[in-house]
């Protein structure tokens, strides 16, 4: 899968997407359509439950639909044949809870995310340096998790989410577990590398300030989006 | 940081937890090494002893037991004066209760028989004659029973009186008490009756040779069988339900240590769900999860087996020590047996990841990040 758009000219593209659990039972999407394009920062929003989540991890491919279509770059993703590769290469993660492994450094942390890749260790070690000094966590690198302050964690976390160069960031309430000073910081992060690095960023929030930096906010709700346009058009009742 | 990096620290992170782990494997592979040590020990021990008699040839009537039953001692003159043979020596030998010791070589040989030549005296003198009733006893031997020239030994209802304390070479030798063959025939009852002969061939014969001499003495001594020095005890059906009995207890030490490395790996599977769920959606290959268990649990197996052979080596030290054995065999620490353990024990650990490496590999991280 290479970088570059095939015929489409959409990152990601979605056809009655449905995604439904327990026999049926709970149907976290209900029928989804919609399109990203190269570059977009896409805010998606709406209550718990909504079926966000499911379909950030659908566009990650850790989770495969149980009906529609899906494709990055007009290639299917429910017909990859390796979908470790399109995560290692493509996607970059970041999650609410951080999820760094706790029994490694900050810096071993980053690397661990390019073991997918060939190279050294010693090339590995010299990126993660680099992105960490690139998040402003030079001075914490060997550092465990358990030493960082939540909002280190999460930049450690977006450092790692960009070790291999992805395309697309994947962020699932970045901030929601931070002050609120802390996640300007991190959402100015985040903004920051997207315009730099021209990565297409798809983020779950709750938060109205945060929705609005996207340039483009997607609302859900019961598995359906009901509202997709300009963030700013968004009322703080529609994202709870 | 590398792989392996990766690999020594989900080891490192429940310290406890391996290091219980590691007592484990290393219990079972002490066993494989003390007690496949000592029954190997047999065979070198006696071995060495027959070297320092200059044995080539036993011909005995081992069968079942790991001493030799008797037979007519007549036997010696019907192979005496074959072609090759360079000279024999009848013995009767037997494990006894000796006063103290609950175990011992007593071994009576032919008066004047070249099994007499091999022992260097420490002190006293050897019997002056076969009639003599008088015992020397190898230097082990003196030491076990607390006895020096002068004391007396009770062997049976006799009392004998302890003339010498000898070096026979070996270790076998020094743990015996040595008389001559009338005076042990007398004492048990075995008049007229040996348990081996010794043969010594001429020099330079070739290996094979001496196996054709071994054929040819096994079919005029139909009661009793020749071979050679060592290999008899090795082929007895007494030393191979020993040797089975040893790997079969080890087996079961070692089972226990598969079960051990299979409930940490399984435990630390469980506990790192999200963690394995995290490196898949780091784009780590579930191959490549799967062979961080595998090295996890393979390793685990490799210390575990150097515990467990260093292990081994302490308790045969202890045993070998111990009245019941002490100057009865030398445990054979070989270091093939080692290398063998430390092999059983990689093994093992690897066998004990597969499942463990299999339900990692099943996990959905996609549930597994939900929590």
């Amino acid at each position: 899968m290479n970088g570059e758009a095939a015929g489409t000219g959409y990152v990601f593209e979605s056809a009655g997407l449905r995604k439904e659990f327990e026999d049926g039972r709970v149907q976290a999407l209900r029928g989804v359509d919609f399109r990203i394009c190269e570059g977009e920062f896409v805010a998606i929003v709406g209550p718990s439950g909504s079926g966000k989540t499911t379909l950030l991890q659908m566009l990650g491919a850790l989770d495969r639909p149980s009906a529609g279509t899906l494709s990055y770059r007009g290639e299917s993703l429910l017909d990859l044949a390796d979908p470790a590769a399109y995560r290692a290469q493509e996607i970059g993660f970041v999650f609410q809870a951080f999820h760094l492994l706790p029994t490694f450094t900050a810096v071993e942390n980053v690397q661990i995310a390019m073991f997918g890749l060939k190279q050294s260790a010693t090339a590995r070690k010299a990126r993660a340096f680099e992105l960490l000094k690139a998040v402003g966590l030079e001075h914490r690198m060997d550092h465990f998790p358990a030493k960082l302050s939540g909002g280190e964690r999460q930049r450690v976390a977006i450092a790692r989410s960009i070790a291999n160069s992805p395309s697309v960031v994947l962020a699932d309430e970045p901030t929601g577990n931070l002050d609120s000073e802390t996640a300007r910081t991190v959402l100015d992060l985040l903004n920051t590398l997207h315009r730099e690095r021209n990565m297409t960023l798809v983020l779950i929030t709750h938060d109205m300030t945060v929705a609005r930096c996207a340039s483009r906010a997607l609302q859900m709700k019961d598995g359906q989006i009901i509202f997709d346009g300009d963030p700013v058009n968004l009322s703080t009742e529609q994202i709870r | 940081m590398t792989f392996f990096d990766v690999i020594t620290r989900g080891l490192t992170r429940r310290p406890v937890r391996t290091g219980l782990t590691l007592v484990g494997i290393s219990v079972g592979i002490a066993a494989v090494v003390a007690l496949i040590g000592l029954s190997k020990g047999l065979v070198t021990s006696w071995s060495a002893a027959m070297k320092s008699r200059g044995t080539d040839i036993v011909v005995h009537n081992m069968r079942g037991s790991l001493t030799p039953k008797p037979f007519p001692a007549s036997a010696g003159d019907r192979i005496a004066h074959l072609p090759g043979v360079a000279g024999t020596c009848p013995i009767l030998v037997d494990l006894m209760s000796i006063e103290n010791a609950e175990m011992m070589i007593v071994s009576a040989r032919e008066w004047g028989g070249f099994c007499w030549d091999n022992l260097k005296l420490v002190s006293g003198r050897l019997p002056n004659n076969q009639t003599e009733r008088a015992v020397v006893l190898g230097t082990t031997a003196a030491d076990v029973l607390k006895k020096k020239v002068g004391d007396t030994v009770q062997i049976e209802t006799e009392e004998l009186a302890v003339v010498g304390v000898i070096d026979g070479g070996a270790l076998v030798e020094n743990g015996s008490i040595i008389l001559s063959l009338p005076l042990l025939q007398q004492i048990t009852g075995n008049l007229d009756k040996i348990s081996a002969i010794d043969v010594r061939v001429t020099p330079g014969m070739s290996e094979a040779d001496i196996r054709r001499l071994c054929s040819e003495m096994s079919q005029l001594i139909p009661e009793a069988r020749a071979e050679i020095a060592g290999e008899h005890l090795e082929h007895s059906q007494g030393y191979r339900v020993i040797n089975a009995m040893s790997w079969g207890t080890s087996l079961l030490a070692v089972l226990v240590g598969i079960l051990g490395v299979t409930n940490t790996m399984l435990m630390s599977v469980f506990e790192r769900r999200q963690e394995i769920a995290i490196l898949l959606a780091l784009g780590w290959k579930r191959w490549r999860i799967v062979r961080m268990i595998l090295f996890e649990s393979a390793m685990l197996g490799f210390f575990g087996g150097i515990i467990g052979v260093l292990l081994g080596i302490v308790c045969v030290h202890v045993m070998k020590m111990a009245p019941a054995i002490r100057g009865l065999l030398e445990p054979d620490l070989s270091v093939e047996l080692m290398l063998r353990a430390i092999a059983i024990a990689i093994f093992v650990g690897v066998l004990s990841g597969l499942y463990p490496a299999w339900r990692s590999s099943r996990l959905t991280p996609s549930h597994a990040l939900r929590g």
